[in-house]
């Protein structure tokens, strides 16, 4: 009776948990890809080339690249600020009101997402230097607005659309204004979409260095594009790959922060996350 | 007044669009058909196909190279991108590890090209593994396949996500169930799973071979001279450094088009219907 009951041993290896093991693999062995260079560069700036030692590259890029990290900063606050202007009124009128063409006009709304940076970069150059007379901080910060606000119109849209009308209905009928409705029942209730839509532009706004290349003014270098430059004159310095290292840390920090608070499902339809 | 509303809502961001894309883009296109300089040059400027003709004779390899590289790319991205996307939405539980671990590459091609370039230089960590190949760091520090394999690590993201997109819609019970009929593994993907992620499968490869197709940083530091002809490359030097607008105009008309073309089928088979 005993044998009878006893479950029939499985093999240790059975051919079902090698493709468990293996598809495991898989994953990591491309996720190392995706951090080696990262890795590669974090390694590079705790090295000592040049007498300096590891955490002196570091003090390096507090101290002579404040400036740039500063500018990062700045003009990426103010990118998204522009950029949430643009999206959050754009959004809720694409998903609430008919709006003639709403497929279209969605689509042209996020062709420059799709518009290679080179391109971007060169036309805003050239117009702004010969039809706007653009030579300021602000030249910039349009373009970097110019470049992002399609990746934050993305989860507002979503999040717009889970939002069911009758909120704002109840709220009408309760005898709010139409700024009220806005403002204490829409505006809290799509947060999560909208964050996530500002981290999208923050990662990648405050990352770029290719636009930035173009049409950036001749007194101001953001840290992404000193970089750029370091790499291209000063080749592989242990201070730059520092520079590089802190960058990359404050973005993925802001992406660590933002799962934990808000979780990963406000990314869909933006495809990237 | 419901239409007035609607318009001030949208004002924004259609200016935005307008003013800063649609109004430059219209600019350098019309740029691309003036000589050289000639938009400066007080006599007005002289209009001319000469930049065109210049693509056709002199350029065509660098479009070739372009594209060469961005389809390389986007294979690499295909390959190794399906089964990620599989393992990741049928198999594993810590999908949000896997997620914010994906976000690397997305910080931009810059670092990875950077990071890369500190892998394969002479006395780096990839030392052994290189000389086990029987190859020499200067075989691929400088050469096709680390600026095709950096454009695909940071593109990587996207198809994952769209590919992935598409088979978290697919039941997992059709796949059970072609088992149960007597199809074999493979008869399996090639009959039910691939067909129904098609619509996924394509958006994504056009999209990742779209964004690949402005390529700036991984030609420059990880290319050869062959790889560093791609053509937003040339167009930085030709346009910004040496100050030929109408030639770079020219070139940045060609990236666009073919950018537009490949995004218009793109969002044809995956976006669009986000807003109906």
């Amino acid at each position: 009776m005993s044998a009878a009951s006893t479950p029939r041993r499985r093999p240790l290896l059975s051919s079902r948990r090698l493709a468990t093991i293996a598809s495991h693999a898989y994953i990591w062995l491309c996720l190392i890809l995706f951090v080696l260079p990262f890795l590669a560069l974090l390694s590079q700036s705790l090295g000592q080339r040049g007498g300096a030692s590891g955490l002196g590259n570091y003090a390096a890029v507090f101290g002579s690249f404040g400036d740039n990290l500063f500018w990062s900063f700045k003009i990426t606050g103010l990118t998204l600020l522009i950029d949430l202007a643009a999206c959050l009124p754009a959004a809720y009128a694409l998903v609430r009101y008919p709006v003639p063409g709403k497929r279209l006009l969605f689509s042209l709304l996020q062709l420059p997402l799709y518009v290679p940076g080179a391109v971007i970069g060169l036309s805003l150059l050239l117009t702004y230097t010969f039809v706007y007379k653009i030579d300021s901080m602000w030249g910039l910060v349009l373009a970097m607005a110019v470049g992002s606000f399609p990746l934050m119109m993305t989860p507002i849209v979503v999040a717009m659309k889970d939002l069911p009308v009758m909120f704002e209905e109840a709220s009408e009928c309760l005898g709010a204004t139409k700024w009220q409705t806005y403002r204490r029942i829409v505006f809290p209730l799509i947060g999560p979409g909208v964050s996530a839509g500002l981290l999208l532009c923050f990662i990648i706004v405050f990352n770029e260095y290719l636009v930035t290349l173009f049409v950036h003014p001749p007194a101001l270098e953001t840290a992404p594009l000193k970089v750029f430059n370091l790499v291209r004159t000063n080749g592989l310095a242990p201070t730059t790959a520092a520079l590089a290292v802190t960058m990359q840390l404050i973005s993925f920090l802001a992406v660590i922060v933002f799962f934990r608070i808000f979780g990963t499902r406000h990314f869909k339809g933006t495809y990237i996350l | 007044m419901a239409r007035l509303r609607t318009a001030a809502f949208l004002a924004p961001a259609a200016l935005l669009a307008l003013l800063l894309l649609y109004a430059p883009l219209a600019f350098i296109v019309n740029m691309s058909f003036t000589v050289t300089n000639s938009f400066l040059s007080p006599g007005g400027p002289v209009y001319s196909l000469e930049n065109y003709a210049a693509m056709v004779q002199r350029y065509l390899p660098n479009l070739f190279v372009t594209v060469q590289l961005a389809a390389l790319a986007m294979l690499v991205d295909l390959v190794l991108g399906f089964p990620f996307a599989y393992i990741l939405v049928r198999r594993i539980r810590y999908r949000d590890l896997v997620r914010a671990l994906m976000v690397f590459p997305m910080f931009g091609a810059l670092y990875v090209a950077f990071g890369m370039s500190f892998i394969l230089l002479p006395g780096g960590p990839a030392d052994p593994l290189i000389h086990a190949f029987g190859l020499r760091n200067t075989d691929l520090l400088f050469s096709l396949p680390a600026v095709v394999f950096a454009m695909s690590i940071f593109t990587f993201p996207f198809m994952v996500m769209s590919i992935g997109t598409a088979l978290s819609n697919v039941d997992p019970t059709l796949e059970e169930a072609a088992a149960c009929l007597g199809a074999r593994p493979w008869q399996t993907f090639w009959r039910v799973v691939l067909p129904l992620t098609r619509a996924g499968v394509v958006a994504g490869s056009l999209m990742v071979f779209g964004w690949s197709i402005g390529a700036f940083a991984e030609p420059l530091l990880l290319g050869s001279l062959n790889e560093q002809r791609s053509l937003a490359l040339t167009l930085y030097k030709r346009g910004v450094v040496e100050n030929d607008y109408g030639l770079s105009s020219m070139m940045g008309v060609v990236l666009l088009s073919v950018a537009f073309v490949v995004t218009y089928f793109s969002l044809r088979y995956s976006r669009g219907a986000l807003v109906d």
